[in-house]
């Protein structure tokens, strides 16, 4: 693209090293590395978890999905947003009394089981892992627009610099990066939607209309990847390069069918044409792109269970999101955890009112990403096409810098969290085992996420979220606010949803299940999954009550009883947190 | 109850006073301990009304939120209604929705916290 968007991204790569780099010199225990110091105001933390949480999904993402799948696409930001709505009402408080660091902490101590450690462990790599394929995805993308290198450049780079910075200096200096990575991303998406808003000459009407997405102005399209589309009426373009197996230079006539590409062709379509769509795209008209129904394989069978499926996802996956529960345990007390959630809701509300903007003015005036498929990049790509010279140029950094900025602090959180738990969970918790567990993570990470180019980046996301909310929320929910969750149908919940929802997400990764209800029950399977998961996890406590866990009421008290009013606790209850972690620091 | 001659041939019926002699003594801190048979009841109450207020909530959200998709499909022509050009989905979903949001939390926040200096209040009332 140009030199400005390299120097935006490499700005921000130094910044993010540099601050890290300034926490390492005192970063000290494994305690350190894991939760930073425990006292961070109330607004910081809350930029903090607002920049760990939004990632490319969100920056990148939503806007690609509204573009092409339309208005039922918002339900994702809609349910990133009221998660934290459910945190907050159901764990923010609790949680942080309980003074448990992890969700393999809270299930130890809540349950006094070393084995639900363990189970809950592997769930929180599968999640992990799950969330950081997107990112590296995200990268790859981001670098292949602005300096046009190859896929792979962007999450091998990315993935690196991430493992090295974790290996080197952990949490401690990445408190103050995410709370910075929160403000910087939300200026690089706010401003050049504000400009793309007052700038356009797009009317709104278009939006609504029986037809496909047309060509506002005649535009020229340039093929990156060899791409096979459909043209659905005929038309006439100037095109050079490779064009259905022949090399054309001049005008060529479309006809209705399908027609491929080659790599660094171009074609040239009037105003007003009909845009072509990739194949294996859904081609929407405005009519069924302005229905506010979420969509599950190809086709829109089932708009209702498809809509609440992901609803189900994405309001109860943010409650066993491992890299975000981590960070509540900065926060003084319990109350300052639910103001400092209070405010996520209201910083992550904020964020998602911008990329609409993109998604819906590139539908507009970019259709040119229908043919190629790029869908992912109108965030990148939309700033240089609406706005002509140096302006258009330094927004398009802009961007490109907010993206980087959302990969780097969501796969950093990412990352400590899986090492985190590899490291203080199943091997001995000292730091050098921490850094090797970052490497070790860091490089299985970016060998997958090669792999994944062909998925949306929402679709990654929202399996991981159906994971942790058939798995981590009815664990925290029931251990929060239920006395007779046994050990027995703890473990049995955890198992069974886990192995549900991973199961129908492989199918459908592996190409299952495209069409009916196939296609919204293993792509969006939390429908089931969550309900089963629930249930599963009460009727067997129900059934097994002799496999309840001590003092039950005494944890319940540690659990919802205010900080002030807390006298000596009752005497079963350890006098420190249950943990590896605090045990070995002297915590108490 | 105490029966106050204030006047000959006059008594003045009192309601008793906080911590009389000879009532329990009111509960305060150091009775929030599940070996103390009143402190669990303290609890157990603290704690049901914390997720009374939770699940209020909840239901809320479910109401506002959750039944958009299933008003959306029994009055399809909500969704092909406009404003000023743009599809009222995307108004609802790409905007309006979060304000709701961020009034809810917020309205949990206060009240939650208004819960907890309530028992404390219980808890701290001079004897």
């Amino acid at each position: 693209m140009n030199g400005s968007g390299i120097a935006a991204v490499v700005a921000i790569t130094l910044i993010t090293v540099a601050l890290g780099a300034r926490g390492m010199r005192v970063a000290r225990t494994p305690a350190d590395f894991l939760v930073a110091a425990r006292a961070v105001p109330s607004l910081v933390n809350a930029s903090a978890i607002s920049g760990e949480y939004l990632s490319a999904a969100s920056f990148l993402g939503v806007a690609g999905l509204v573009y092409v799948n339309g208005v039922g696409a918002l339900w994702y930001p809609v349910g990133y947003a009221t998660g934290y709505l459910v945190l907050l009402l159901f764990v923010a408080a609790p949680l942080r009394r309980f003074g448990a660091y992890t969700i393999p902490d809270f299930a130890e101590g809540r349950l006094e089981s070393p084995l639900l450690r363990k189970v809950g462990t592997v769930f929180v790599l599968v999640i992990g892992w799950f969330y950081l394929l997107p990112q590296l995805k995200g990268a790859g993308i981001t670098l292949q627009v602005v300096v046009g290198s190859p896929y792979w450049v962007g999450v091998v780079a990315l993935g690196a610099i991430v493992t090295a910075n974790i290996a080197a200096g952990g949490m401690k200096g990445i408190t103050v990066v995410q709370a910075f990575q929160f403000w910087l991303k939300i200026v690089a998406i706010a401003v050049p939607a504000i400009v793309l808003l007052s700038l356009t000459h797009a009317r709104a009407d278009a939006l609504d209309r029986p037809v496909g997405a047309t060509f506002p102005v005649a535009t020229t399209v340039s093929v990156t990847e060899p791409i096979d589309f459909t043209v659905r009426k005929p038309v006439v373009v100037t095109a050079s390069g490779t064009l259905d197996g022949r090399t054309v230079d001049g005008a060529v006539r479309l006809t209705s069918g399908r027609h491929s590409a080659g790599r660094g062709a171009k074609l040239r379509f009037p105003a007003g044409a009909a845009a072509p769509s990739a194949v294996g795209l859904d081609e929407l008209t405005g009519r069924q792109w302005s229905m506010p129904f979420a969509r599950a394989g190809s086709g829109e069978q089932h708009p209702l269970a498809a809509t609440y499926g992901l609803i189900l996802a994405t309001f109860l996956g943010t409650v066993g999101l491992p890299h975000i529960l981590v960070r509540f345990y900065t926060n003084r007390d319990g109350r300052s955890a639910r103001r400092t959630t209070a405010i996520v809701l209201l910083l992550v509300s904020c964020f998602y009112l911008f990329p609409v903007v993109f998604g819906v003015l590139g539908r507009l005036e970019a259709p040119g990403l229908y043919l190629t498929a790029n869908t992912d990049s109108v965030v990148l790509v939309l700033p240089k096409l609406a706005v002509a010279g140096p302006g258009g140029v330094t927004l398009a950094a802009l961007v490109a810098a907010g993206a980087f900025a959302a990969f780097l602090s969501t796969s950093s959180g990412l990352l400590i969290s899986v090492a985190g738990a590899l490291s203080h969970d199943l091997l001995d918790g000292s730091v050098r085992t921490f850094r090797w567990c970052s490497v070790v993570a860091g490089a299985l990470a970016i060998g997958a996420g090669l792999r994944v180019g062909g998925f949306s980046l929402n679709l990654l996301v929202g399996w991981a979220f159906a994971i942790a909310a058939s798995t981590f929320c009815p664990l925290l929910l029931l251990g929060i606010w239920w006395r007779r969750l046994s050990r027995t149908g703890c473990l049995a919940g955890l198992v069974v949803g886990g192995l549900t929802s991973a199961t129908a997400i492989a199918i459908t990764m592996l190409g299952g299940g495209q069409t009916g209800w196939p296609a919204v029950l293993l792509g969006l399977p939390a429908i089931w999954t969550v309900p089963t998961s629930f249930l599963v996890m009460i009727v067997v406590s129900l059934l097994t009550p002799g496999s309840l866990p001590e003092d039950v009421a005494g944890k319940m008290l540690v659990l919802h009883l205010p900080e002030g009013l807390r006298g000596p606790m009752p005497r079963t209850w350890p006098t420190a947190p249950p943990t590896a972690v605090a045990r070995e620091t002297g915590w108490a | 109850m105490t029966l106050d001659p204030i006047r000959p041939g006059r008594q003045v019926v009192q309601a008793p006073s906080v911590g009389a002699a000879g009532a329990r003594p009111l509960p305060d801190v150091s009775d929030l301990s599940t070996d103390n048979p009143y402190g669990v009841v303290l609890i157990t109450g603290l704690i049901r009304a914390q997720l009374g207020l939770t699940i209020g909530f909840a239901a809320l959200t479910i109401a506002v939120i959750g039944s958009l998709p299933i008003i959306a499909a029994l009055f399809p022509s909500v969704v092909h209604a406009t404003v000023h050009g743009l599809p009222v989905p995307l108004l609802v979903l790409g905007g309006g929705i979060y304000p709701v949001l961020v009034v809810l939390g917020w309205g949990y926040v206060h009240l939650a916290e208004r819960l907890e200096r309530r028992f404390a209040e219980l808890l701290s009332r001079p004897t």
